[in-house]
């Protein structure tokens, strides 16, 4: 209504005033009238300067006011005034159409049709927008999902891609028209598109080429009712007999207060499940469902929610994620300075781990020592490694009651490069000769502690007792929880009798994590039970306790309980979850489709850890079918000990990709992977019109968004605003209604204002 | 006198152990007496320790040692270890209360070697805790003697069997002869009945932790070790044994020492006229109880 009252006073559209330049077409055989109109003009401020009778000062300047505003205009259109536009010349220029070919066009629409029957009228020949578009300009249609492809007739589109690459379809647009006078692109789509990045990357051709692209998006902005899950996250390895946590995101519309089940399936064998009640109108549900990873493998973990009645999108209800649950020994060394309770109560509390091997290296007396579980006779015969290859041979790293000063400044460097560039995991026990008693204030291994380490109180001796809770982080983390849920954790966590500790420890370092802190009388401020932060490649752990072996021991605690045990699996196990091996794969993208050309990617370093940039990298790839075949990775130069090598997926399926690689006669290291290419179901998430990043497009390349409501203004939008062959166009103003009713106005309102004052 | 060769004796127990030698002589040469490091804070109050004369079967027991709320004993921070004997009802046939016999010499002086020749945070004192008591759960290690004549009370039973299937490891040491053996095996039974009295074969880490331990010897009661006409033995208890009994995990949980007396040789080792080799011995396999069951 507004756009046509609009051109109705102004002749043009106001599209014309924004895209034109406004200026006067004044001509020399003007100049005469306007003299005249000077003198008129002066006449009249004189003759009402001169009056003299009934009129009062105020009167004067206000019938004065409206004469000179009556020749304003009058002048006005004397000059000429016009709008200065360039224009597509009609018939000498193409527009692109492009059309989204992908899944997601079958959904409905909002109006009762699907999106791609909306898309098909439009474009249906004889119809009134491809009528108005083909007077005015060539027609080139495209169809897009995964790939882009000329069509011919829009009734070929089949809906069928499982992608949306829009940027690479307007990158192929692009060349394919640059020889040809390219007015815009129109893009018919629900705006799902899932590689946010190409399309980032494919904005800046279009900006330079002054080439508009004109989004038309076709479906409603907000389902109406849907559930959805929309993310799980699993860790993509793990220790076999691991405990997990799966957090799923939930999304949904118009299921307020409704009671949904989630459940993980693995293998077609439910896993878990958990009823979640759905918070209020766009607020996510974060739900973590925990279960332990037993059988070993690729494991495809299905993640769904059983579809409820009247949801308009049904697919978008499962999510699969792949995680390779590894049967492997992950060795941590644990070097205790003194005989203690600790050690025994650990070890038995981790000897059914058969994935983690605790390695004892215990000083039982000044210079001897007590090693326990080594591999063979020379492992740590000389006592604590000197060597990093010694030291990072190890996942993991525990130090007990140790004094600082039994390590040379090179151990100490090591044990800090141990977490920042090996990524292993480092915990720091308490104990009497442990953190600020054994005087680590101020060593490499302070630094990358994730707590303030102070030996104030190191010469007096302390001594106190806390009862420990769980922080926010601790009482959902992997490593504190102690039952199925949250609740019933928290409940045991209140249980448990106190703790003791000869370590004041009160401050974190900015960065660090909390996840148990303690309350006694010894101590002023709350005290750091357990606390880890990341440094560098791997992490930091505090747990500055003395006696956590009193929660197996102690008369409160029930024989069966199975508290310490767990927690202690808990905390070795995450102290060693994601340290890197020395050959370390990844695959990008991480959800390939059959057919789409991916990358294989491994990191290689050598025993000390550091880079390798000459060695042999060689991936074998087995396919779903059994067939093996090699890979040669090469060097990246990009970036020090990355090796990769293109690989396309011909069939989905799982595929196992082994990396090995050697320098001469050494081998570096051997990895397993797991790939899986799988149709995508993508298309089927967050499935509503997505209109914001459709308006982003429009705007940035120049163009305009619409919806099939106001396509009809498209044609004549394009005329004004495109690219390609253009001619200037002079719009003239001086006929415009507006000026007429504007000097009409003036007129009357003398009359009107003498008749008021009895002037006339 | 005491104490008189402690210094000595201390010097010479590592060099044995790593030399595998045994030293059969003893030098009696006095030295100024080595006390022991008691301090009066960590003093064990005595008083309890006369004799009530009370013999019924189920005689109650000492008072347990002063403790507070946590179950340290009182004093400075806790130390790491603590040398705790069990105290427990016994048949009352003998003058003393059975528990305590060679009660605290023999752990005070096991104390202070053990602080001397490994790096264990030891309390010097002693620290007898009754079974049923529940702090006994804060000392891991226990060590009880003369049990020939323990005839456990109802919760006593429970109190030894919830420490020793908590992680509790026992130390039995000091009886003799196949009738104290029926009345330990008896008792015990009664304890653990799920779980086998087994032989300790020589090749269990027990024996190598920290000393290379490689045979059981007999250490007889002091009379018999020093006088060298007297029998070694006491009854029908011939040949030294080392028993164990395991858990479900394989761990160690009770160490029977039959037919040998070791608290006798930590107790009376400074003792010009006692045989370095027997103490030797005695000291080593303590030490090889309290490094082994602090680590495994």
């Amino acid at each position: 209504v507004f756009d046509s009252v609009f051109t109705a006073l102004f002749r043009h559209p106001l599209l014309a005033f924004q895209q034109g330049e406004f200026s006067f077409a004044l001509s020399r055989s003007l100049v005469i009238p306007l003299l005249v109109a000077a003198v008129l003009a002066a006449a009249a401020v004189f003759t009402y300067r001169s009056a003299r009778g009934t009129l009062g000062r105020g009167d004067r300047v206000v019938l004065g006011g409206v004469r000179l505003a009556v020749v304003a205009v009058l002048v006005f259109c004397l000059l000429r005034p016009v709008l200065v536009l360039s224009s597509v010349v009609p018939q000498q220029n193409f527009v692109a159409v492009l059309v989204d070919d992908s899944r997601s066009m079958l959904l409905d629409d909002g109006t009762g049709g699907t999106r791609g029957g909306t898309v098909q009228e439009l474009l249906r020949p004889g119809s009134p927008f491809r009528t108005a578009m083909e007077e005015r300009y060539a027609l080139r249609f495209f169809r897009f999902h995964s790939g882009t492809e000329r069509l011919d007739d829009p009734g070929e589109l089949t809906f069928s891609g499982t992608r949306t690459r829009l940027g690479q379809a307007l990158n192929r647009v692009r060349e394919e028209l640059a020889g040809v006078p390219l007015a815009g692109v129109v893009v018919l789509t629900d705006g799902g598109d899932d590689a946010a990045l190409e399309l980032a990357e494919a904005l800046p051709p279009l900006q330079a080429g002054g080439i508009p692209v004109y989004p038309v998006g076709v479906g409603p902005e907000t389902l109406t009712r849907d559930i959805q899950v929309s993310r799980v996250e699993v860790p993509r390895r793990i220790l076999r007999g691991s405990a997990l946590e799966v957090e799923v995101v939930l999304t949904h519309t118009g299921f307020q207060g409704r009671s949904v089940e989630v459940v993980v399936e693995d293998g077609g064998r439910i896993m878990a499940t958990r009823s979640v009640q759905l918070p209020g109108e766009g607020q996510p549900a974060t739900v973590r469902i925990p279960f332990t990873a037993e059988e070993p493998g690729p494991r495809l973990l299905r993640v769904r929610v059983p579809v409820q009645e009247g949801e308009v999108v049904e697919r978008n209800n499962l999510r699969e994620a792949l995680m390779v649950v590894e049967d492997r020994r992950d060795r941590i060394l644990y070097y205790e300075g003194e005989p203690r309770h600790e050690v025994a109560f650990m070890r038995r509390a981790m000897a059914e781990d058969r994935n983690l091997q605790v390695v004892l290296l215990q000083r039982t007396h000044e210079d001897r020592f007590l090693r326990l579980d080594v591999e063979d006779a020379s492992e740590l015969a000389a006592g604590f490694p000197r060597t990093r290859e010694d030291l990072f041979r190890y996942q993991g790293l525990i130090l007990g009651s140790v004094e600082a000063s039994s390590f040379t400044p090179d151990q100490l460097r090591m044990i800090a490069d141990f977490v920042g560039e090996r990524g292993g995991g480092l915990l720091a026990l308490g104990g009497q000769r442990a953190l600020g008693q054994g005087g680590y204030q101020g060593t490499a291994v302070a630094e990358v502690l994730p707590v303030v380490v102070d030996g104030s109180s190191a010469r007096d001796g302390f001594w106190g007792q806390f009862t420990v809770a769980p922080t926010r982080a601790g009482a959902t983390h992997p490593v504190t929880r102690l039952a199925e849920d949250e609740e019933s954790s928290l409940q045991r966590w209140g249980e448990l009798p106190p703790l003791s500790t000869h370590n004041p420890v009160t401050r974190l370092k900015p960065g660090a994590t909390a996840l148990l802190t303690g309350r006694g009388e010894a101590f002023p401020e709350d005290q750091v039970v357990l606390a880890f932060q990341r440094f560098g490649r791997g992490k930091a752990l505090a747990f500055p306790v003395h006696d956590l072996w009193m929660w197996r021991m102690h008369a409160d605690i029930p024989l069966e309980d199975r508290t310490h045990q767990t927690l202690w699996r808990q905390l070795l196990r995450w102290l060693v979850e994601g340290v890197p091996r020395p050959v370390e794969l990844a695959f990008p993208p991480e959800d390939p489709e059959p057919g789409e050309a991916m990358e294989l990617r491994a990191r290689v370093v050598d025993r000390g850890y550091g880079e390798v940039n000459n060695a042999a990298v060689t991936a074998l790839v087995t396919a779903p079918d059994g067939s093996t075949t090699p890979v040669p990775l090469q060097w990246t130069l990009a970036r020090d000990g990355e090796y990769a090598a293109p690989f396309t997926p011909p069939e989905p399926g799982l595929y196992e990709v082994v990396v090995e690689a050697s320098r001469g006669e050494e081998v570096l290291g051997e990895q397993e992977g797991w790939l899986r290419a799988a149709v995508s179901d993508r298309e089927y998430f967050d499935a509503a019109m997505r209109a914001p990043l459709l308006r982003r497009l429009a705007r940035e390349t120049g163009g305009r968004f619409h919806t099939p409501a106001s396509i009809q203004e498209l044609p004549e939008e394009i005329r004004i605003t495109g690219g390609g062959i253009t001619q200037v166009e002079e719009l003239s103003l001086w006929d415009m209604p507006i000026l007429l009713f504007l000097l009409l106005a003036l007129v009357a309102g003398e009359w009107g204002y003498r008749r008021a004052r009895g002037l006339a | 006198v005491r104490a008189a060769t402690l210094p000595v004796l201390l010097a010479l127990l590592p060099a044995a152990a790593a030399g595998g030698v045994w030293f059969t002589t003893e030098d009696g040469s006095a030295s100024q007496g080595a006390e022991t490091p008691v301090s009066p804070a960590e003093q064990v109050p005595m008083s309890w320790l006369l004799d009530r004369g009370d013999r019924s079967p189920m005689a109650p027991v000492a008072a347990p040692q002063e403790r507070d709320e946590a179950g340290w004993p009182g004093g400075p921070p806790p130390r790491e270890f603590y040398f705790t004997r069990g105290i427990y009802s016994d048949h009352g046939w003998r003058r003393r209360q059975a528990w305590a016999t060679d009660f605290p010499k023999a752990e005070e002086q096991f104390l202070t070697v053990l602080t001397r020749l490994t790096g264990v945070d030891a309390h010097p004192g002693a620290n007898p805790v009754r079974l049923d008591d529940p702090g006994l759960r804060r000392f891991p290690i226990l060590y009880m003697v003369e049990v020939g004549y323990m005839a456990l009370s109802p919760p006593e039973r429970q109190g030894l069997r919830d420490y020793l299937l908590a992680g509790g490891t026992l130390v039995v040491d000091d009886f003799w002869g196949s009738a104290e053996w029926a009345n330990f095996h008896r008792e015990i039974r009664e304890v653990l009945p799920e779980y086998p009295v087994v032989p300790l074969p020589m090749d269990h880490p027990l024996f190598s932790t920290y000393y290379q331990v490689d045979s059981i010897l007999q250490v007889p009661a002091f009379r018999g070790a020093a006088t060298a006409w007297l029998p070694t033995h006491e009854r029908d208890g011939y040949v030294a044994e080392a028993r164990g009994i395991f858990d479900d995990t394989g761990r160690l949980m009770v160490v029977i020492n039959w037919n040998t007396d070791l608290g006798d040789a930590w107790e009376w080792m400074e003792q010009p006229a006692y045989p370095l080799r027997l103490s030797t011995f005695a000291y080593q396999m303590g030490v090889n109880f309290i490094i082994h069951s602090m680590s495994r």
